[in-house]
């Protein structure tokens, strides 16, 4: 979803207008897994298909958090962990553990999480904006959040800018 | 805004293909008669012949700025082709011609862009206008009496009258296939190929190129032609004869018989020469063709179906019998991506043999006749693999030529005397590398000509060198690699004026007397940096140098740059010349497994403890046949964890590089497999892993991937 429709969703729900409030339109759908106790989304049109972890080659002289290269069906994909990008804790792969392989303008990676959840609709009226904590390693890569009816809080990952990120 | 006509876009493919070739085509005749500075008869004629096609198929097609833009170049080299001697500043035809053919490019490169199938048609008035004015010069300096344009006769109105026979002129009537369309561009190609021939041409109608409505009156009436020839009509007869599309053809009047007939006398000679002296000449491959009036064929509109199915077998048999049909089939063009997917196939199914072959399900088995079978499979699969590659493989030459042109462009706006020499243009590569290359050559050349020449002469001279500067590209086979070099003899570069600007620019990593020289001057592939104090119209935008790098990498390739301050500047570009299929060893330290190209390796050996030496730097060492070479342990490079620490242990490859040979250190040798090589993903561009001595990857049999060693980034 681009910015301008993230930000239209956002200045409806701050109207406060009651009509515009109650909309809610489906724009689009997010796939949702865990890293931890926190749920995070990737809108479905970005993510290419889900695999079981499947051993990785590893490369030489790259950040930790790039776990290797994987063989998906006779193309050389990277293995990105998302733990150890977030900052967070290395833990051990398990059965429930997932590699989903994501494209955007024909760069291809794929991310580790701990387990897959669920797809659901986007609606604008979840949309809410990523609260701006800098120095929150984790935020720079969440280009929305949403809220659903048990009052949890999904994270959308910006997939751009976690293919597109430029040496820091 | 204009749009392609339905039905016309498949045959935009083929008229793009056409109209670049002659383009091509054109600039190698300009660039090589320029440096003659003399145009010879063959090459006014071979222009005139491109300008020709390409006005023919422009017009076709719809381009018709284009098309005017050709006749008005073609009018110029009519005058030109008259009288040879008329062109008295050759500098100015020459580049006229370039912006006629720059033209074409451009306009030609925004159709092709436009996928919509809608573009703007350029207006050339302005070059068009400077044609006009050079013909009108030139063909004033010819002479009065000359023709000012080969503009024929203005076309007759309803009826075609017959022109009256002249001395030893044969007037002929042609007539095309009933329903082969576009006739009058048919007529108009027709008229083309004999042109070169005739020493005198008039046709009817004569506005065949330009108006499509004469279509109609050639289908009626028939194409009537009058030229008297240079040597032998019946050539000219022959080339109406099996010219494409021509269904009969009549002689009106033979020059000839009209000249004895002059000689007696006869009365004869004062009928009209319509019907007396007609000799109707079918084809020859004709026989099934039924019985016609001869002057009178039947109109395409004819409701007669029995006669258009027997004319339409007949013209399926002159397609068949056409002399020079088959030889034209020799050579069909393919789109590219077809060849990438058989390239791609050919990958898949070798990775896919060395899984069936080196199946462990088979470990043990003695199979004698799989054995035999396998081995002729993989004797089949490496042909089919060197077929597939030699079909991609084209020769540098175009790319050349076309550097050719930017030096002979650049030598004029720089006023520098270049001389540029191609040498190895034969040399073949795969066409991917080719289109990948031309931008970084461009550039490079652009650079050697803008910063690497001296600007000033005195300069050269006060060095001892030849006032004249030599810019060279050149290129060469070398053990599987094609090593590409663009190299100058001007200023070269200044290590200090580099490091300096490099300084201001902030890009040293670190600090500057831990910089060697080679270091120093491949500091310039680095992205922003620029050593020309003024942006000109050819480079110093700071963008160029890490662009050129950025697309030698795309092919795999290297570059590097050597340059000697006074004495000049090379770059060498280094490609691997097939880019997909590699014999390569297997091996492995930890868990990682390696593939070093078999054509690095040397050899490889076990060790005794006694063989290794040590420097003063306590660094390993191993003496074999007298020749002392460093160890490069693997698992230390790569930081790979591994239980193999002790040189004995473990195994040693002794490899080639581009400066010394060394031996390096591994677990374990698997075996040899033959891999198709690909580039590491996108995502891990930004990492220096090149650099380091791996240069892509590759799927194993058994699904899990290698990383290929690059022996000449090893050590750095």
């Amino acid at each position: 979803m681009t910015n301008d429709v993230i930000k239209e969703a956002v200045a409806k729900q701050q109207s406060g207008d009651r009509k515009l409030l109650a909309d809610n339109t489906v724009l689009g759908k997010v796939m949702t897994f865990n890293i931890g106790d926190q749920v995070y989304g990737i809108e479905i049109q970005y993510v290419t298909e889900i695999i079981s972890v499947q051993p990785i080659t590893k490369v030489p002289h790259v950040p930790n958090y790039i776990k290797g290269i994987i063989n998906v069906r006779s193309k050389v994909v990277p293995v990105v962990d998302i733990r150890l990008r977030f900052g967070k804790p290395e833990i051990p792969y398990n059965s429930r553990t997932c590699i989903i392989t994501l494209s955007f303008n024909e760069t291809s990676i794929g991310i580790i999480v701990d387990s897959v959840a669920d797809v659901e609709d986007i609606r604008t009226s979840d949309i809410s904006a990523t609260p701006e904590n800098k120095g929150v390693n984790s935020n720079e890569f969440i280009q929305y959040m949403i809220r659903s009816e048990e009052n949890t809080t999904k994270l959308i990952l910006d997939v751009a800018k976690l293919l597109d990120e430029q040496e820091n | 805004m204009a749009k392609i006509e339905p039905g016309m876009e498949s045959m935009l493919d083929m008229y793009f293909f056409e109209t670049n070739s002659l383009l091509e085509q054109l600039d190698e005749i300009l660039l090589r008669t320029e440096q003659a500075n003399a145009f010879e008869t063959d090459d006014i004629k071979e222009i005139f012949r491109i300008m020709h096609t390409i006005k023919g198929s422009s017009a076709m097609m719809g381009f018709d700025n284009l098309s005017v833009l050709a006749h008005k170049a073609e009018d110029m080299f009519f005058v030109i082709r008259e009288n040879p001697d008329v062109i008295t500043d050759v500098s100015f035809v020459y580049d006229l011609v370039f912006q006629v053919s720059d033209s074409y490019k451009a306009q030609i490169e925004a159709i092709q862009n436009n996928s919509d199938g809608e573009y703007e048609l350029s207006n050339f008035d302005e070059l068009i206008d400077k044609l006009l004015k050079a013909k009108d010069k030139l063909s004033h300096e010819a002479n009065g009496g000359a023709p000012a344009s080969n503009d024929s006769p203005a076309a007759s109105s309803d009826q075609p009258k017959v022109p009256a026979a002249e001395d030893g002129k044969v007037t002929v009537r042609v007539f095309f296939e009933d329903g082969c369309q576009m006739e009058n561009l048919r007529a108009f190609l027709l008229i083309n190929t004999i042109r070169d021939e005739c020493s005198f041409l008039e046709y009817s109608p004569a506005d065949v190129e330009t108006n499509t409505e004469s279509s109609k009156e050639i289908v009626d009436h028939g194409f009537l032609i009058t030229f008297s020839c240079k040597d032998d009509k019946t050539y000219i007869l022959k080339q109406i004869e099996t010219a494409l599309n021509v269904q009969s053809y009549e002689v009106i009047s033979d020059g000839e018989a009209q000249e004895e007939e002059k000689k007696t006398e006869a009365p004869k000679a004062e009928i009209p020469p319509e019907p007396a002296a007609n000799i109707q000449v079918e084809k020859p491959a004709a026989p099934a063709q039924p019985a016609q009036p001869a002057a009178a064929p039947a109109p395409a509109a004819s409701s007669d179906s029995a006669v258009e199915k027997a004319q339409a077998a007949v013209a399926a048999v002159n397609q068949i019998n056409q002399p020079n049909g088959s030889q034209k089939q020799s050579l069909i063009s393919v789109n590219l991506a077809k060849l990438d997917a058989l390239h791609d196939i050919v990958g898949e199914i070798i990775t896919t043999e060395s899984m069936v072959i080196s199946n462990p399900d088979l470990e043990g088995l003695e199979l004698e006749s799989f054995s035999k079978a396998a081995r002729d499979l993989k004797k089949l699969t490496g042909e089919l693999q060197d077929t597939v590659m030699s079909i991609r493989m084209v020769p540098l030459a175009g790319v050349f030529q076309k550097m050719n042109r930017i030096v002979r462009d650049m030598r004029k706006k720089l006023g520098k005397d270049v001389e540029f020499v191609i040498e190895g243009e034969e040399t073949e590569v795969d066409k991917s590398i080719v289109d990948n290359l031309q931008d970084p050559l461009m550039h490079l050349v652009r650079n050697c000509m803008d910063h690497g020449i001296e600007e000033d002469v005195n300069d050269r001279i006060n060095a001892g060198k030849p006032a004249k500067g030599t810019l060279k590209l050149s290129a060469q086979n070398s053990s599987g690699e094609v090593i590409i070099t663009v190299s100058d003899d001007g200023a070269g570069m200044d290590p200090e004026k580099l490091l300096a600007k490099a300084r201001r620019q902030g890009i040293l990593t670190k600090p500057e007397n831990e910089y060697t020289e080679k270091e120093i001057q491949n500091l310039i592939l680095l992205p922003g940096f620029s050593t020309n104090e003024q942006v000109t119209e050819f480079s110093g935008r700071g963008v160029g140098m890490d662009v050129v790098k950025a697309n030698v990498e795309k092919c795999n390739g290297t570059i590097t740059v050597e340059s000697k301050k006074g004495v000049g500047t090379t770059f060498i570009i280094k490609i691997p010349l097939t880019l997909a299929i590699i014999d390569g060893m297997e091996i492995t330290v930890g868990d990682i497994v390696f593939t070093v190209p078999i054509s690095t390796i040397r050899e490889s050996f076990k060790v005794e403890a006694e063989q290794i030496v040590y420097d003063t730097g306590g660094n390993e060492m191993i003496m074999i046949r007298g020749v002392c070479y460093p160890i490069l342990r693997l698992h230390e490079k790569f930081l790979i964890e591994n239980e193999v620490k002790s040189l004995e242990d473990g195994i040693l490859l002794l490899v080639a590089t581009d400066n010394k040979d060394i031996c390096i250190f591994a677990d374990k040798l698997i075996g040899e497999q033959q891999v198709v090589v690909k580039p590491f993903p996108k995502y891990l561009s930004r990492y220096n892993i090149k650099g380091e001595g791996l240069s892509g990857c590759t799927i194993m049999g058994d699904g899990s991937i290698s990383l290929i060693i690059d022996t000449n980034n090893l050590v750095g």
